[in-house]
């Protein structure tokens, strides 16, 4: 293909915020995660999380970057990032098929009594999660699941007993069109 | 191998005589074909200049690290080719960056090369240390740290790779002094060797985009051609040419797409924008097909987007698909080198009758905005001596041949519309950063570049203080450079904004500058001052027989301000034409 024909509207800075998943394949060096990072903070994008790591190939890494803005926009600044010489690849996972997950960290409060402590379990569970540690005095668990089925499970869990969270942000990688894991019921990957 | 390659390539067998890392840096300048560099030495850069002698490079020794990045800047765009900038570690370094930046927002080659502080010395805030990739990131096409004798060959060839591949740009490589103190055996890569898989290199050949396109135009009675930089970047002047004759579309251009076009040829238009010609914006706003190539469609061009082109199907082509929907909505977008795009339009375009009433059109506001510019209303006449007037005969007495480089603000603007340009390459100036004290040195490296034109420099008084240190750069290598000052003892549009739009609340517009004629004697630089219109001819033709550097002191009239003008906030359609409204 010779060129791509794209017809662009350009950025209604009005539109809508929503939140996009975008993933990034880069070259695996110093300086990549500040390049990618400065030219969104350059053009006024937060970050919602960015996770960084390493691929099945040698000398390429993976990022996953949740960030807000309105879809024009943000194709643009996709484009931008593409141009860089550490990137490799970019693709904007929001609307398509893909499957997003986190890993939480938590600690709690040991459970009072057996009805709490399967209260704090039917919690974990739900959000693919699991106790670590049972210390005398605390408990650490861990949670993965999609980012909404996270942000549930912690708002349910902070009436049993959280007392500190450890947040991975989000990973995602295209699914299958056939197998939308988002719609998962846990947000969980299936077993 | 090196930073942006595959760990796991493998490396090149062959292996070359142990040289140091300078050396390696050397001699991979000279096999990207590199003739002269621009640079300042340092503690950290010592390496360099120890082996220098033994290749085939002249050293420009500047008198700041700007000049030098603006000197390479010119010497890329003069020639089309790749400058090149050396500056030591710290401050000379950071000396760099506005240089870098400039070259970043106008898309032109350039690699630069700093020193750091040895390996074990990073990070620990050594004497003359400073983390300048970090700070020449946001700045720069590609910058790095090299780390490994190993690697200099690569990094070398990959920066010049990357520097003027698609979409050109500044590349910044920062050498440890001790990485150009050690020895590699490590060969100048071949061109297959080197392994970018990030680098976006745009796909060649025919563009099958161009039919819609072509059937836009078929459909279209009010076509624009607005071309930009990209087209000189592509090399494509003369395909431009040839669609604008084929399908008879009159081509205006953007500040730097300048010489895209001959000014006199019969479907030059004209320059556009914010300074531009009222007949050029007037057919921008009324035209029904409007086919920006290699432009950025900037907020100098457009104005209030939402008013832009009202009447017109947008078409934008450029080689950057970030560009692309950036700032105006596109109706069709191509991701196109623009000479592939021209090409591509030239086998589809079948002759295009002359388009009468369009054209006709065209000529009839033409000859209402010449005549309300100064360029026409012959104020010299009245013997004040007016910067239209001085550029005009510059132009004149050089066949508009020569190679013109201007700062900017109003100096800029006045080379922009009345020099009258009629080849590529021949005027350079900070369109994008808009540096003052960009032409001076920039002039410096046009006139090594480009011998063989004549090199003037148009700059006011202002930005002329900026980088004046070059002075001594052009005595000492004979660099035949001619500065036409054009002195209003203001910054001239500062001075402009603050009468239109701030109630002639003049501040820190009056400028008090040196004796312009004897500061040339003490540097030994012949030097004249013109005051009359009836001077300008005279003095001209006396600076263009020097064989080195010469200056004029054009003594303007104080309050010429440029028109038209577009207000910030405002669209095409909404120009201040003159002191009278």
């Amino acid at each position: 293909m010779a060129a791509a024909r794209r017809t662009i509207p350009a950025g209604d800075p009005d539109a809508e915020h929503r939140r996009h998943v975008v993933s990034a394949l880069v070259v695996d060096r110093p300086g990549t995660l500040n390049r990618v990072s400065g030219l969104l903070r350059a053009r006024s994008f937060n970050i919602e999380s960015l996770t960084v790591g390493t691929t099945h190939e040698p000398g390429r890494s993976r990022m996953t970057i949740a960030v807000r803005g309105d879809d024009g926009h943000l194709r643009q600044v996709l484009a931008q990032l593409e141009r860089l010489i550490e990137v490799l690849d970019v693709t904007d996972l929001t609307s398509a098929p893909h499957l997003e997950l986190e890993l939480v960290l938590v600690e709690l409060a040991v459970p009072a009594s057996a009805d709490e402590e399967q209260a704090v379990l039917d919690l974990l569970a739900s959000a693919g999660g699991e106790t670590v540690e049972r210390d005398a005095d605390v408990w650490r668990a861990r949670l993965t699941a999609s980012p909404e089925v996270i942000d549930r499970a912690l708002d349910a869990l902070r009436g049993h007993g959280l007392r500190s969270l450890v947040r991975a942000g989000a990973v995602a990688m295209a699914a299958h069109p056939h197998h939308d894991t988002t719609t998962n019921e846990n947000g969980a990957p299936g077993a | 191998m090196t930073a942006l390659t595959h760990p796991s390539a493998p490396q090149p067998q062959r292996q070359v005589a142990p040289r140091i890392g300078a050396r390696a840096v050397c001699e991979a300048l000279v096999r990207e074909g590199v003739t002269t560099i621009f640079g300042y030495p340092g503690g950290t850069v010592l390496p360099i200049y120890d082996v220098l002698r033994e290749f085939p490079l002249r050293h420009i020794l500047v008198r700041h690290e700007q000049g030098g990045a603006h000197a390479a800047d010119g010497f890329s765009r003069a020639t089309g080719g790749v400058g090149v900038a050396i500056a030591t570690s710290g401050p000379g370094a950071i000396n760099l960056v506005t240089g870098l930046a400039t070259a970043m927002m106008d898309s032109v080659p350039m690699v630069a090369i700093t020193g750091n502080v040895p390996r074990a010395l990073l990070g620990k805030d050594a004497f003359q240390e400073t983390d300048i990739v970090g700070i020449a990131l946001p700045v720069t096409k590609f910058a790095t740290v090299v780390m490994d004798p190993d690697e200099v060959p690569f990094a070398v060839a990959e920066a010049f790779e990357i520097a003027r591949s698609g979409r050109p740009g500044p590349v910044l490589l920062d050498f440890p002094k001790d990485v150009l103190q050690e020895e590699t055996s490590v060969p100048y890569p071949e061109p297959y060797e080197l392994r970018l898989p990030g680098l976006l290199r745009p796909v060649r050949g025919d563009v099958p985009e161009a039919d819609e396109l072509a059937e836009m135009i078929a459909a279209a009675e009010r076509p624009l051609i607005l071309s930009g930089h990209g087209v000189q970047i592509a090399d494509a002047t003369d395909l431009l040419r040839k669609v604008a004759e084929r399908s008879e579309i009159p081509v205006a251009h953007t500040l730097l797409g300048i010489g895209n076009i001959d000014e006199t040829h019969r479907l030059s238009a004209g320059y556009a924008g914010m300074h531009g010609w009222m007949h050029v914006n007037k057919m921008i706003q009324q035209c029904d097909l409007l086919i920006g190539i290699g432009c950025r469609y900037d907020d100098r061009i457009t104005g209030k987007t939402s008013t832009f082109a009202p009447n017109a199907k947008i078409v934008h082509v450029d080689v950057d698909r970030s560009e692309i929907g950036k700032n105006v909505r596109t109706d069709l977008g191509i991701v196109a080198d623009a000479g592939d795009l021209l090409a591509a339009l030239l086998r589809r375009l079948p002759q295009s009758d002359p388009r009468t009433e369009w054209m006709d059109q065209l000529a009839a506001w033409r000859e209402v905005s010449e005549a309300r510019s100064w360029h026409g209303s012959g104020a010299w006449r009245e013997g004040r001596l007016s910067a239209d007037y001085v550029v005009d005969q510059i132009g004149e007495a050089t066949n508009h041949e020569a190679t013109l480089v201007s700062d900017v603000g109003q100096n800029q603007m006045w080379a922009a519309r009345y020099f009258g340009f009629r080849k590529p390459f021949h005027h350079l100036s900070s369109g994008g950063l808009g540096t003052m004290g960009y032409s001076v040195p920039a002039a410096m490296g046009a006139a090594l570049g480009a011998p063989e034109r004549e090199t003037w420099a148009i700059v006011g008084d202002g930005g002329f203080q900026m980088t004046m240190q070059e002075l001594a750069t052009l005595v000492q290598d004979q660099i035949p450079v001619r500065i036409a000052v054009l002195n209003n003892h203001r910054l001239g549009m500062i001075r402009q904004w603050q009468e239109i739009i701030y109630d002639e609340n003049y501040h820190s517009a009056e400028l008090l500058g040196p004796d312009l004629v004897r500061l040339c004697e003490a540097y030994g630089i012949p030097a004249w001052r013109a005051t009359r219109p009836d001077e300008v001819a005279g003095v001209i033709a006396e600076a263009r027989k020097a064989p080195g550097p010469a200056l004029i002191d054009f003594h303007l009239d104080e309050a010429q301000n440029v028109y038209p003008m577009m207000l910030p906030g405002k669209g095409l359609s909404d120009m201040v034409e003159g002191a009278s409204e």
